[in-house]
């Protein structure tokens, strides 16, 4: 066995990683558009002689430096621990194409936070000009970490034709640049850029918006209203930025966006498209409350309104994370590995040979004797298939919930159904999707036994729970 | 005195918005309705919060009227009507966002009504001069629990089909005039595309012909009577403007509302059943809608203590009766704080909370599990 299977009951893989991922993209965001802020800030109260904003900065660069060096830090490894357990194939990719780059973004990452250290704790130690172009480095490091990154992120939706041509030969890495600088990387950096400045000025918000009315109203006017301009550019140039990332993104893809508009009829795919809707009603909702509440009435502007405007950050942040991440599907890696870790190339081999002998999971030892399935073993067979295959998306019970789909179809009809999904183009309406299902006759027929068994009456066994099939097969291998 | 707003708004806009708004202004006399609001007050204290959910029910209702008017263009009823809400939920375009936001609209207005109902009378919104205020609140809250009941057939999907069917087995127990008055609502002894059609004109036409005036009766007496103040606040409570302040937070409680909404119709779209078949045997776990359940398990339980139809019809009149002195609350604590009747009014209050949610949770609790 070469990975572990990382199935988390109910929720799912992919959820954990989301959940985890959301928190840190809002924190992460705001580390970069705070950095800036700050900087400006700083500069600007200098400039205007505002020493009431000065005073109120070295708080707010620490709840800054509180927030992104504990909650940003944690959370960005998080994302490593669940998405390599998530999907090691993708992962290991990732990891091949792109070592040298992410070496990188780890010594910026160290400097980004270094220096966000020192600016918070040389506030009044060091003469105003150069702690002013401290923060400048800082504002600095931290956009290079986005510039980094997003060519890693960008990779997986639009990885080039160039990286495409040479995919899975071993020559990957001598394409690194174009890979990097994929046709989403720009729009994809623009869009993230006016998402950074947003966040800057909405986290501003939540803290200054604790500043008292009565006693400073002046102060708090003056940076509720600062903090609220933030908002500006995001509001003027992302429908802008948001076509131009659309028409980079490849038409099979696009489509995906259109799906749900006219339907939301069982089989068909519609979350990119209700989380489109969610993501561009939370963020114009963000805009409407800043400008209504805090820029037009900026000393009634209360903590909980700031709260409530975090809140719709936070739901906007999912909302398009989410949509960005399905609007890959069915791959990992655009028109190179599935999202169950498959390779678009090995499905006619798999289909010829048995997904079991190329799986990474190698659980075909013992399954066969003289090429021939154990009649006993059928069950497990089945259930190592919805492991291999169906698991990076789907559990038994909650999120996408298998038993729910298979709910009151017979034999017969859950049959029509895997012999539909291992079609791929037009013969299927899931291939758009899905991965194609893989793998012999004889193992679409045990995955097949295992599905009805999860539907009968008794209910089957939870997908982890241990088996009498698996011990046997342990048994077997051990020689016992 | 400081400058009228008008003044204001004049001096701030410039070029075309001004002499547009002059132009507006000089017509409909603008500026003295915002002159009006800017005077009005919202007395500002701990309870302010629960002044909050009549505005949202009221949105929720908008955006219902919207919402349901979108639907209309491509509803048919009659023997037409799953057919249509069919192609309203999987062929036309936004379709399904539409009624989503419809069904999910009406559940959190009845919801918000509900909130707003009881945080009325816990701040003893009820009293002198009030009372007119209370009694049609109460009014148009049963009518929007109706307004529920009726749209809820209208797909005549399974669920609908059954749900209703329990629902108007309710009034067939009251004695003489119950059969009777369930067959009129029917259009016949069975549920059938005449039954939709009345109901659909009863959704569309009846109903929102008696709530819009109410509702404008209601929104007057608020009007003119303002905010009242609870016991155990200061009669010199501060007070804020209701224009700009109040109004522009309550604004941005709608936008937050209008998130909700858009959340709950875009992530947990309203499904459609398969079409309803008056042979099939009633599904296992067949119940009404949660704002019903609470006498739905009501009626249940007195079926159980009093077997037969004496039981239910002991249960709608113990119903009834818990109405009309809900109603009457105003006569029986028109004083002000402290004394016994306001202490016996806040315990029935409690009561019948509680009566509501340990029902409504019984209810579900008690449904037989189809998985």
């Amino acid at each position: 066995m070469n990975y572990p299977v990382w199935n988390v009951p109910y929720i799912g893989s992919g959820l954990v990683i989301g959940i985890v991922a959301i928190v840190h993209v809002l924190v992460s965001h705001f580390a970069i558009g705070g950095g800036l802020f700050l900087y400006l800030t700083e500069k600007k109260a200098l400039r205007e002689g505002r020493e009431d904003w000065l005073k109120r900065l070295p708080g707010y660069s620490k709840f800054f430096l509180v927030l992104t060096g504990v909650v940003g830090a944690m959370t960005g490894v998080g994302i490593w621990f669940s998405i390599g357990l998530a999907n090691p194939a993708g992962t290991s990719t990732l990891i091949h194409n792109f070592v040298f780059g992410w070496a990188t973004e780890w010594v910026i990452f160290l400097v980004e936070l270094s220096l966000a250290a020192a600016y918070y704790y040389t506030w009044g130690r060091l003469p105003s000009g150069v702690h002013v172009r401290l923060g400048l480095l800082y504002a600095v490091s931290s956009f290079l970490t986005l510039v980094i990154i997003n060519g890693i992120l960008t990779f997986k939706l639009t990885p080039s034709s160039a990286w495409l041509s040479v995919a899975g030969t071993g020559k990957e890495a001598e394409h690194f640049f174009e890979a990097f600088f994929n046709p989403t990387y720009w729009p994809s950096l623009a869009l993230r850029t006016l998402v950074c400045i947003s966040m800057g000025g909405v986290m501003s918000l939540v803290f200054f918006s604790r500043l008292d009315s009565e006693k400073e109203g002046e102060v708090k006017r003056g940076l509720i209203r600062w903090a609220s301009l933030w908002l500006l550019p995001a509001f003027v140039f992302m429908p802008i930025c948001f076509i131009w990332y659309l028409s980079m993104v490849p038409e099979s893809q696009r489509e995906l966006l259109s799906l749900g508009i006219s339907t939301i009829g069982v089989g068909a795919f519609t979350q990119v498209t209700r989380l489109t809707l969610i993501a561009i009603l939370t963020t114009a909702t963000i805009v409407g409350v800043v400008y209504f509440l805090a820029f037009l009435y900026p000393r009634d502007f209360e903590f909980g309104h700031a709260i409530a405007v975090l809140l719709l950050a936070f739901l906007a942040t999912a909302a398009t994370e989410g949509a960005r991440e399905m609007l890959r599907k069915p791959y990992i890696i655009f028109d190179y590995m599935y999202s169950n870790g498959t390779l678009k190339s090995a499905v006619g081999k798999c289909n010829e040979e048995g997904y079991m002998v190329h799986s990474p999971w190698k659980i075909n030892e013992g399954m066969f004797e003289s090429g021939n399935l154990r009649g006993s073993l059928v069950m497990e067979l089945g259930r190592q298939m919805f492991l291999g295959q169906c698991v990076s998306c789907h559990t038994v019970d909650g999120y996408r919930s298998m038993r729910d789909f298979l709910y009151d179809r017979d034999e017969t009809a859950i049959g029509n159904i895997l012999a539909m999904m291992r079609k791929t183009g037009e013969g299927s309406p899931y291939s758009k999707f899905m991965p194609p299902l893989v793998g012999t006759d004889e193992e679409i027929d045990a995955l097949k036994k295992y599905l009805v068994s999860l539907t009968s009456p008794s209910k089957g066994k939870g997908v982890m729970e241990v088996t009498s099939g698996e011990r046997e097969l342990q048994g077997i291998v051990k020689g016992n | 005195m400081g400058k009228l707003l008008s003044e204001e708004v004049k001096e701030r806009k410039s070029g075309a918005v001004a002499r547009i708004y002059q132009w507006v202004d000089e017509r409909l006399g603008l500026s003295e309705v915002i002159e009006l609001a800017k005077k009005k007050e919202v007395p500002e204290h701990r309870h302010s919060f629960w002044y909050y959910w009549g505005g949202i029910t009221l949105f929720l209702f908008l955006v219902m009227c919207v919402t349901g008017v979108l639907l209309l263009v491509y509803y048919r009823p009659g023997d037409e009507a799953y057919e249509s809400v069919r192609q309203i939920t999987y062929d036309i375009k936004f379709g399904w966002l539409i009624r989503s936001t419809h069904s999910w609209a009406a559940n959190l207005m009845i919801g918000a009504a509900f909130v707003h109902m009881f945080s009325a009378f816990f701040m003893r919104a009820y009293r002198k001069p009030r009372e007119f205020t209370w009694w049609s609140g109460l009014v148009l809250l049963i009518l929007a629990m109706v307004f529920g009941f009726s749209g809820y057939l209208l797909p005549m999907d399974e669920l609908a089909y059954f749900a209703t069917k329990v629902g108007l087995s309710i009034p067939a127990v009251i004695p003489v005039l119950g059969p009777w008055v369930a067959d009129i609502i029917r259009g016949g002894p069975e549920i059938t595309g005449f039954t939709v059609s009345r109901f659909f004109a009863l959704h569309v036409v009846i109903l929102p012909a008696l709530f819009i005036p109410i509702l404008i009766f209601h929104l007057i007496l608020v009007q003119k009577h303002g905010m009242s103040v609870p016991d155990g606040e200061a009669k010199d409570v501060r007070t804020i403007p209701f224009f700009p302040n109040f109004a522009m937070r309550d604004l941005a409680i709608w936008l937050i509302t209008l998130n909700v909404l858009a959340l709950l119709a875009a992530l947990f779209p309203w499904k459609l059943g398969a079409p309803a078949d008056p042979l099939k045997p009633a599904p296992m776990d067949i119940h009404p809608e949660w704002y019903f359940m609470s006498s739905f398990q009501m009626l249940k339980i007195f079926g159980q203590l009093f077997p037969g139809a004496v039981g239910e019809f002991l249960g709608l009149a113990v119903f009834t009766l818990g109405l009309v002195l809900w109603f009457l609350i105003p006569f029986f604590d028109p004083k002000t704080e402290g004394g016994l009747r306001a202490r016996a009014t806040m315990y029935f209050g409690l009561f019948v909370l509680g009566v509501l949610v340990i029902t409504t949770i019984w209810g579900y609790w008690a449904l037989p599990s189809t998985k």
